[in-house]
């Protein structure tokens, strides 16, 4: 398979611009500045097919067609380095090993809306990886890639790293906005959209790391090649990152398409020990879970997991053995949305919270007749209607794991215990 | 006793580099109270004061902005800020034990810190550390493929 | 229900909102609501649509005064052609769109939300202030009536916590709507209250050792729409289904916010403000909100006195007119004094007594000086109706040069009606050896005040709670004033007394109520000539195009 996202991160000091740009570095940059209008580099991106890697899979250019062009107002790009769904750890990778490649590509998407002012959001815990961008974008504006007349093409471009301070939800973009304008983390309603109406009410685009770092590498070889690899609607390579009980955990380059049990057995070695596997969640934490038998003829791609009831996301693999009980993982998903639930809105303020308690009592033999229907039901009313799509991203695992692991809930609630040994449940919370 | 809380001039150098930095300067928030935290060892009702005249909003919206982040804190903490990864994956690879273990070692429980003030323990949410996982961070640093022994020797070092 | 909120579009005080809504055009659109066409116009939300016809579509964080929250999810609709459902505070008209708010889908939705917003909340309605006029209760009355299914330990917050000099929270009935921290934010701009933490540990909070005691503090309480923010001091006083409501007007200033005089047992429990964009918008200050107390309570007066050797003694009010028409005419000069808190008729009349007895008369006027919050709703004339008794021609430069020339020695009687001026700070005590000199003083109040003690004869009147009558504003509105409680009996209502006096000087006068003198002073006064009660409604009316301030 083709190393696009991964191409420079097992070359030493890959972090430097030397480096990177011996690699062909910064050469994306300098053929949009020089050959392209924003207009031809939307249409490009359009034509390579790539769609959004931060989870929700939304076609790039066309996000950054949305933008109006005759706005009087600044307009703003945002590259989103908060990765905090539970399970990834690609752009981590990235920004630590190939920062240049994601600089590259932010200035590449403010060019395409003539933004001058453009944004890294890191997360906050990310303290290594952002003093490695820090010193990527200082040695690219010594290199001249940012700020006035960048390489004599008289555009302008200003690159501001910015720490968040500890919140899942400024994953969400505009999340990400309220906390960059100085306030909570707190989603906007919508309409209007970031496009017209996002960081402190102008044209804004927000781009997740691995769809800014993809363009370098578009922009160069050119959007055909890079719509060649993958399937028809998902095109290109996505990393995948793989935790759990799997014998290589890690990040991968996969092509769109490849097939996804072959992957796992082949590529990240399969679950360890001899163990049987007994679920993966493929897209992070908050996309339904599926049982070992449902991965056959599940290729990775959007609209494959899509048709075996999951999603890609953001291509969070998280690998769960025989020995691994369902409820206690299932628990352990809700506690961490109920922790990250912004509070804003009513539905997923209260039901996160609400789903979180009645798993723990299943998981620590409280359970009763009527639970599992209950978490169904309330996941159902907070599914859809919410601010932002944390509520569905609550809803959807907890739901999942019920439907997929009935038999394995009904037990504890029967049992008034944990029936299963596993690695995380010997000890107790 | 809390005297005037107010930065060195250093940080007040650094605060106008940081507000400059910003097409407005509300974006400014977290570096600045990062800064505040930094020089203050934590965001006090005071500091918090000072960062709202600094960057004149009102005091109500820092405050929320502090208790919002996880990373803003308005109590001390240890000199060591141990934060377990708890989530799914790190979970799977038996977090737990190390979380226990620490607990063991230090005497403390999760949110509590050390007589000796050295150590504040705390468990969080996924650190996008998955694949080495069960992981740790200790204020800036990660560790990570942690497992009982190794976490011992790891706080050993850390005076 | 709750549909009096929708009553007049415009921005009350909210330049956020003007912001907002710039961009917005008298397009007409139509949309279709329930099977109902509706028509609209561009810019206009879906809930404001259905508010201009009459649906009230559910909500809690929706204020039409302040900036879309969109967070309690209450109002979500389903609309054709979206797969979701959609916030109908928050979702713009389109022409054909076709919306349902009664839908099964719809109905769940609001059923759901219900739920989620009571798991936490302690259900202690017989003990909530906010009972009967609850947003929660009314909602569940209509839409849930189940159990609760929530089964978990309930998550405590802060109960009882003091915010201010009126307002007192409740977290756990909080709903975290955030109308109060937006109302702080976007209409006082004081900002003292935020929301703190995330997830289900978000409560709202001041800032550590912060009071909130802006000077429209209490708006909070009332758009709160649970009993997270109750009034400490109507608290605990009364069940608000006991309460009478009387369509009123504030007496505490100029402004004449419009007002609901909410009585228990014949005494007034509280005021709300009412609706009325071309005066308060929906807001009532604080001082204005609390008046009532020192303008009605205390021992009232029952009977005329008079003064005998060793003091004042009750009279009967024939005894009473007779003395004060022979005093008064006995002493010249004669100055007479009203306060501007009496109507439009009571000025009229009093003008009319002065002119008989010719006496000078003025009304009282203090003018002060105002905070920017204050600015918002405040006069800077306390006296509510300087401007409709200088038209009634019961004055014209206020009291203060009255004063001067009481103090001076200028009259030898003075009548004071309605105002305690040995009270008055600084010079009280000049003009109460003023008022010690005089060879004839009287005093028509409500109560046996320092002033009253000084009179020689001593009529009991009414304050504004138990009139009608019409308060004219500082920008020239005509507005109502309805009697909300019964004086006591042997008061007089000031126009009677006024009546009495006028009939005794040989005036001929037969006012049956204030809506015939009003219509006498209409025939009087050019400017009011087109209005009557009827005419004045509920809002008042406009006295000319040209808005014009002292």
């Amino acid at each position: 398979m083709e190393k696009i996202l991964l191409r420079n991160i097992d070359v030493p000091d890959s972090h430097t611009i030397g480096v990177y740009r011996s690699r062909g570095g910064y050469r994306g940059l300098e053929k949009v500045l020089r050959e392209m209008s924003p207009e031809q580099l939307i249409d490009e991106i359009k034509a390579s097919g790539l769609r959004g890697r931060g989870g929700a899979g939304f076609p790039t250019g066309m996000k950054w067609g949305f933008v109006p062009k005759d706005s009087p107002k600044p307009k703003y790009v945002v590259c989103n380095a908060d990765e905090s769904e539970p399970g990834t750890f690609k752009d981590r990778l990235l920004i630590e090993k190939d920062p240049h490649a994601v600089i590259e590509g932010t200035l590449i998407a403010a060019y395409a809306i003539r933004s001058h002012t453009a944004f890294i959001y890191i997360r906050g815990e990310f303290s290594f990886g952002a003093q490695v961008l820090a010193r990527a974008i200082d040695e690219a504006a010594a290199a001249g890639y940012l700020g006035k007349n960048v390489l004599g093409s008289s555009y302008d471009i200003d690159l501001i790293l910015h720490r968040g301070a500890g919140a899942y939800i400024c994953g969400e973009e505009t999340g990400l906005l309220s906390s960059l304008e100085g306030g909570k983390g707190w989603p906007k309603v919508k309409p209007p959209f970031p496009a017209t109406h996002g960081l402190f009410g102008c044209p804004t685009v927000v781009n997740n790391v691995e769809t800014l770092a993809s363009l370098p590498w578009i922009i160069e070889q050119g959007a055909s090649r890079y719509a060649a690899i993958g399937t028809e609607k998902s095109k290109g390579t996505k990393l995948f990152s793989v935790s759990g009980h799997i014998e290589k955990p890690g990040v991968y380059e996969v092509d769109m398409g490849y097939p996804f049990k072959q992957f796992l057995q082949e590529h990240c070695g399969g679950v360890p020990e001899g163990k049987k596997l007994k679920g993966v969640i493929p897209g992070g934490a908050s996309m339904p879970v599926l049982r070992a038998e449902e991965l056959d003829g599940i290729s990775m791609d959007y609209e494959s997991f899509q048709a075996a009831g999951t999603l890609l996301g953001s291509g969070g693999v998280i690998v769960m053995d025989e020995s691994t009980c369902m409820v206690r993982a299932a628990w352990n998903i809700a506690r961490f949305f109920a922790h990250e639930s912004c509070g804003q809105c009513s539905p997923c303020r209260e039901g996160c919270h609400w789903m979180e308690k009645i798993f723990r009592r299943v998981e620590h033999g409280d359970g009763k007749e009527g639970d599992l229907d209950l978490i169904l039901s309330v996941s159902g009313n907070i599914m859809g209607n919410t601010i932002c799509p944390f509520g569905d991203a609550a809803a959807m695992p907890a739901a999942a794991f019920i439907k997929k692991y009935r038999e394995e809930f009904d037990q504890h609630i029967r049992e008034k215990r944990c029936t299963v040994t596993s690695s995380t449940s010997r000890v107790p919370a | 006793m809390m005297n005037a809380v107010k930065f060195s001039d250093e940080s007040l150098k650094r605060f106008g580099e940081i507000v400059g930095r910003y097409p407005k300067k509300e974006a400014a928030m977290l570096p600045v109270l990062y800064l505040a935290q930094r020089e203050f060892g934590y965001l006090s009702c005071e500091a918090i004061e000072y960062v709202a005249r600094l960057m004149d909003v009102p005091v109500a919206r820092v405050y929320g902005v502090v208790t919002f982040y996880t990373m803003l804190n308005m109590k001390p903490i240890g000199r060591h800020h141990i934060q377990v990864c708890r989530t799914l994956p790190c979970a799977l690879a038996g977090a737990e034990r190390i979380t226990a273990a620490i607990k063991a070692k230090l005497g403390v429980g999760v949110g509590e810190t050390t007589a000796d003030g050295r150590f504040t323990l705390s468990e969080v949410e996924c650190l996008a550390s998955c694949g080495t996982a069960p992981m740790m961070q200790v204020n800036d640093d990660y560790y990570e493929n942690l497992n009982e022994q190794s976490v011992g020797e790891i706080l050993d070092k850390l005076k | 229900m709750h549909g009096y909120e929708f009553h007049v579009p415009g921005s009350g005080l909210n330049p956020k909102l003007e912001t907002r809504n710039c961009d917005t055009h008298m397009d007409p659109v139509k949309i279709i609501i329930d099977g109902r066409e509706v028509a609209t116009t561009k810019g206009k939300t879906v809930i404001q649509a259905a508010a201009g016809v009459g649906i009230a579509i559910p909500h809690y964080c929706y204020h039409p005064k302040l900036t879309i929250a969109g967070n309690c999810r209450m109002c979500l609709v389903e609309i054709e052609k979206m797969p979701k459902l959609q916030i109908a505070c928050n979702t713009p008209v389109m022409e054909g769109m076709a919306v349902k708010t009664q839908s099964p889908k719809v109905l769940e939705a609001r059923r759901a939300v219900m739920e989620f917003l009571l798991i936490n909340h302690p259900l202690d309605c017989p003990i909530c202030d906010q009972a009967g006029e609850c947003w929660l209760q009314d909602y569940y009355m209509q839409h849930d009536l189940t159990g609760s299914r929530f089964d978990e330990k309930k998550e405590h917050d802060r109960k009882r916590e003091i915010f201010g000099p009126y307002v007192v929270f409740d977290g756990e009935r909080c709903i975290k709507c955030t109308r109060c921290v937006r109302f702080l934010q976007e209409v006082t701009h004081t900002d003292e209250l935020t929301v703190v933490n995330r997830g289900d540990h978000s409560t709202i909070a001041l800032f550590p050792e912060k009071i909130l005691d802006n000077p429209l503090s209490v708006n909070v309480v009332d758009i709160c729409p649970v009993g997270a923010l109750t009034d400490r001091d109507f608290r605990f006083k009364v069940r608000v289904w006991y309460l009478k409501k009387t369509p009123s007007i504030c007496p505490g200033c100029s402004t004449g916010c419009n007002i609901s005089v909410e009585t228990y047992q014949n005494r007034i429990a509280r005021f709300k403000p009412r609706i009325n964009e071309e005066v308060n918008s929906h807001w009532l200050c604080d001082e204005g909100r609390y008046c009532f107390h020192s303008l009605t309570e205390g021992e009232r007066l029952t009977a005329p006195m008079i003064r005998q050797e060793g003091g004042l003694v009750p009279t009967d009010w024939e005894t009473a007119v007779q003395a004060v028409i022979a005093g008064l005419g006995a002493a010249a000069p004669v100055a007479g004094v009203l306060s501007g808190r009496n109507t439009n008729e009571e000025a009229f009349l009093f003008a009319r007594l002065m002119k008989k007895i010719s006496a000078a008369g003025e009304v009282f006027y203090r003018e002060r000086e105002l905070t920017e919050v204050e600015k918002l709703l405040k006069s800077p004339d306390r006296s509510p109706n300087f401007r409709g008794a200088c038209d009634m021609g019961a004055g014209g430069g206020g009291f203060d040069a009255l004063a001067g020339r009481l103090i001076e020695g200028e009259f030898r009687s003075v009548y004071i009606v309605g105002e305690d001026l040995v009270d008055l700070p600084g010079d009280g005590d000049k003009i109460k050896n003023a008022l010690e000199k005089l060879s004839f003083l009287v005093v028509q109040d409500i109560r046996l005040t320092p002033t009253a003690k000084l009179a020689h004869v001593v009529l009991p009147s009414t304050h504004f709670g138990e009139k009608e009558g019409s308060y004219t504003n500082r920008r020239g509105r005509v507005q109502k004033l309805n009697p909300a409680v019964v004086p006591p009996l042997g008061a007089l209502h000031d126009w009677e007394i006024f009546s009495r006096l006028l009939a005794k000087t040989g005036e001929k006068i037969s006012f049956a109520n204030p809506a015939e003198i009003f219509a006498a002073l209409a025939r009087a006064i050019p400017a009011y000539s087109e209005f009557n009660y009827d005419k004045l409604g509920d809002h008042g009316i406009q006295l000319d195009t040209q808005r014009h301030d002292h």
